[in-house]
């Protein structure tokens, strides 16, 4: 089976999760990419050991999952042999990809100017905290970054602690956005011949993320996209999160007289009035008296379990009725439609000698679809044959690069 | 100024404003988008659009900036020919249509290819083409409420929340895809199908609670987790500060930070409940919890984000809309720019979350109306004359 990007070489110099996962993009679909990571300890996400006060178990998914497909390297950027073994690495790669603090970059002489020099054609690529022309210059974690952007502060009911989206949502937009940029610049570099540099940060990243309300609050500056908001009041009752017997659902109905007429004839005797009552007979109508028709769709969805409910709508999709019940994780881990569309699967993971269960290709290609070859590297278990084999250093001079300390 | 992406030819048939964004991506980098707009009512099934009339469209702003726009009858045998025909001048069809109308319309995989044998067609979906769900109908909400997240976001026994935000990855996945298979074509000469979808756009959201949970498993990730019961009280927690807004910290290696971070919320830095790694993010967390809540709650945010500041502490406040609005960073960096909208003057929008060096994305041409460019485009690429599109018009083939 080909890959889409077979033949591309990346040079990932990435820690944690906004680089490495936008490398762990190109790697899926071919990309052969190198992990290059201090000697001792390696990327700090090898040391990740609990998630939400729970021990991470016998393997660690959080580093192994998004460093997939990569090969791993140890070099010692802090020599100067070290620092040789990398440009030679930069003369035959096409990519570099780094999300260390510039400060790192420059006091190991890897800068964009540097690199440029020794392969023109390099696209050299970062994802930063807030952008090429920040003026902030804190460390940068996604939910610090997510805090500025206006995101958690418009989530949940009113009064309630503002929301974060995710653990790594920002990092993985910042991340895809950093693999759609090397894809665009290599395009451009395979038409003319030139490198460039290329930025995602987690606050530009973020502030897109937010598209579907900020922007219409950027428009209209109106506090309803910008503040919490309480399912009490929908705008559009029937487009709402409710309550059913035994468990939450998202129903989706436009405010549409056709579409309110078939919600409301699937309700239960009890409520028949629903559908008749005046205060609910036009779109304008509905929106003006939300408050009690949600009220009203409270008590008649409560009274039934979301299986019923399922069971009810499910025919009236033609009538413009859609609805989901509101899923837990355990619930998705079991989605037929996940597993069907490789969103999950199954891979073999060396360090505990089984088969696991992953987080799988959020993009499908019929022809060259992304595989997953291995799970993420032991630390340094490439180094010696991408020396030998990929930048040709003989025996002799491994060893005495082993005794400068510039690979372990 | 080189374009990145020019002289790759997109045909937009999408009806939603994310599937729309997913093809603006490929325009900002300069390929030559040409968006569809079929007349008559849309088939969009997303929320409605809630504008006062007569007021700026910002979405369509974001989401068809720097397309052309033909206005074209798709319930005609002649409209649905002349989209043919353009797609056979195309190296790129993006859709968000359901698979039935697709089919309809002639407008799907398969005729296409018949068209344009090395045809990259990218289709965004609700639920992936695969499974039970491949015809559901691609609203964000339904594949949100899906993926396991909404009951967990808000604090326990609070209804469970749509973030609105999934669709947003989706739309760079479709751009990617579309990208990983020019790529593939340029070397192979192939093209192929390309898909992405709300589900799987919200789960990759996810990715971190999603992977956490399916090594982990147990019980504590399907419900609401209290913010005073965090694995780490200086590490993705949030506290309320005097005077109402929230702070934020994220200093996972407690050790490195808390020198500097005691002193700060009156804690003494061989404070024996919390002088290691250990006793914070363990046997003495929950306590820490509550002593900072206390803490934070002495101060007003405008104190905090003074602290935090002057030590490059890892830590913020929990700002709203207005803040990156006020931000000179924000469009130093062209995440929000100025536009001038040829009907509404001077507005401030969105702007490029990629920045390029040497192939900047750029703003060439503000949303077009309905049908701006149809003449231009039926003339230059498939050579029709200026009667042929009279004669079109009058039809009611094409509008605009």
């Amino acid at each position: 089976m080909a890959s889409a990007l077979e033949g591309l070489r990346v040079i990932d110099l990435t820690v944690w999760f906004q680089g490495p996962v936008a490398a762990q993009h190109l790697a899926d679909f071919g990309a052969e990419v190198i992990k290059v990571e201090r000697p001792k300890g390696g990327d700090q996400g090898r040391g990740v050991r609990s998630i939400k006060a729970l021990p991470v178990g016998d393997w660690n998914q959080y580093f192994l999952v998004i460093n997939r497909n990569k090969k791993s390297m140890a070099l010692d950027l802090k020599t100067e042999a070290g620092r040789e073994i990398m440009y030679r690495l930069v003369e035959r790669s096409d990519v570099f990809l780094s999300n260390l603090g510039a400060e790192n970059l420059e006091a190991w002489r890897l800068t964009w100017e540097k690199l440029s020099a020794i392969n023109p054609k390099l696209i050299y690529a970062t994802t930063t905290g807030y952008g090429p022309y920040a003026t902030t210059v804190k460390p940068s974690f996604d939910m610090t970054v997510q805090a500025l952007t206006g995101l958690m502060s418009r989530l949940g009911e009113p009064g309630e602690p503002p929301i974060y989206l995710g653990m790594g949502s920002g990092d993985a937009y910042g991340g895809l956005l950093a693999a759609l940029a090397i894809l665009v610049a290599l395009w451009h570099r395979n038409t003319t011949g030139a490198g460039q540099r290329v930025d995602a940060s987690l606050y530009g990243a973020q502030l897109f993320l937010a598209a579907p309300t900020l922007q219409a609050w950027l428009a209209t500056r109106d506090p309803r996209y910008a503040a919490q908001q309480s399912r009490a009041a929908a705008r559009n009752p029937l487009w709402n999160t409710y309550r059913a017997e035994d468990q939450w659902l998202m129903l989706c109905v436009p405010n549409r007289d056709d579409a309110f007429a078939a919600l409301a004839g699937s309700l239960d005797p009890a409520d028949a009035g629903v559908g008749g009552d005046a205060r609910f007979a036009t779109a304008a109508a509905r929106r003006e008296h939300a408050r009690e028709l949600v009220a009203a769709l409270d008590a008649a969805i409560a009274r039934r379990t979301a299986g019923e409910w399922m069971a009810r709508w499910t025919p009236l999709a033609d009538r413009h009725v859609a609805a989901s019940p509101v899923a837990t994780l355990a619930d998705l881990a079991r989605d037929a439609g996940a597993w069907a569309n490789d969103y999950l699967m199954e891979t073999h993971c060396e360090e505990v000698n089984r088969s696991v269960t992953v987080r799988g290709m959020p993009v499908g290609l019929s022809r060259t679809p992304g595989t997953i070859r291995g799970l993420g590297p032991e630390l340094g278990q490439d180094t010696e044959m991408i020396l030998f084999e990929m930048l040709g250093y003989d025996w002799d001079e491994i060893g005495a690069l082993k005794a400068k300390g510039a690979i372990p | 100024m080189s374009r990145a992406l020019a002289g790759i030819r997109v045909v937009d048939l999408t009806i939603e404003t994310w599937g729309g964004i997913g093809a603006a991506l490929l325009g900002d980098f300069g390929a030559e988008v040409i968006r569809v707009d079929a007349l008559g009512p849309s088939p969009a099934v997303g929320p409605e659009d809630e504008r006062a009339p007569g007021t700026w469209n910002a979405h369509a702003a974001l989401a068809q900036r720097n397309k052309r726009s033909l206005a074209v009858d798709l319930a005609s045998t002649a409209g649905r020919e002349l989209v043919q025909a353009l797609v056979g001048k195309a190296d790129v069809v993006i859709t968000d249509r359901a698979r039935a109308d697709l089919l309809r319309l002639g407008l799907d995989h398969a005729a296409l290819c018949a068209r344009k044998p090395d045809l990259i067609y990218a289709r965004g979906s609700g639920f992936g083409p695969q499974g039970p769900d491949a015809d559901l109908p691609a609203i964000d909400e339904l594949a949100a409420a899906r993926t396991g997240m909404m009951p967990i976001l808000p604090q326990p026994g609070r209804p469970p929340v749509f973030p609105g935000h999934g669709q947003m990855y989706t739309a760079v996945m479709l751009a990617f895809g579309i990208l990983a298979a020019l790529h593939h074509r340029a070397k192979t000469g192939e093209g192929q199908e390309v898909d992405a979808s709300l589900l799987g756009g919200n789960m990759y959201g996810a990715s971190l609670d999603l992977q956490a949970y399916l090594a982990i498993g147990g019980e504590r990730m399907l419900r609401p987790i209290s913010r005073l019961d965090a694995g780490n009280p200086m590490s993705g927690t949030m506290y309320m500060s005097a005077d109402g807004p929230w702070v934020t910290l994220t200093m996972p290696d407690t050790d490195r930070w808390w020198p500097v971070f005691a002193p700060l919320v009156e804690l003494a830095v061989d404070d024996p409940r919390f002088d290691t790694h250990d006793k914070r993010c363990g046997a003495n967390r929950l306590e820490m919890m509550q002593v900072l809540e206390a803490a934070f709650r002495r101060a007003p945010a405008a104190h905090w984000r003074a602290m935090f500041q002057e030590h490059q502490l890892s830590a913020d406040i929990i700002e709203s809309y207005d803040f990156p609005a006020a931000d000179p960073q924000v469009y130093r960096n062209r995440y929000f720019v100025e536009i001038d909208d040829p009907s509404f003057g001077p507005r401030t929008s969105l702007g490029f979350p990629i920045f390029m060096s040497g192939t900047p994305a750029r703003l060439d041409g503000a949303a077009p109306a309905r049908g701006q460019h149809g003449a231009a485009i039926l003339h230059d690429l498939l050579g029709l004359s200026e009667d042929a599109i009279t004669a079109l018009r009058d039809a009611g083939t094409i509008a605009g």
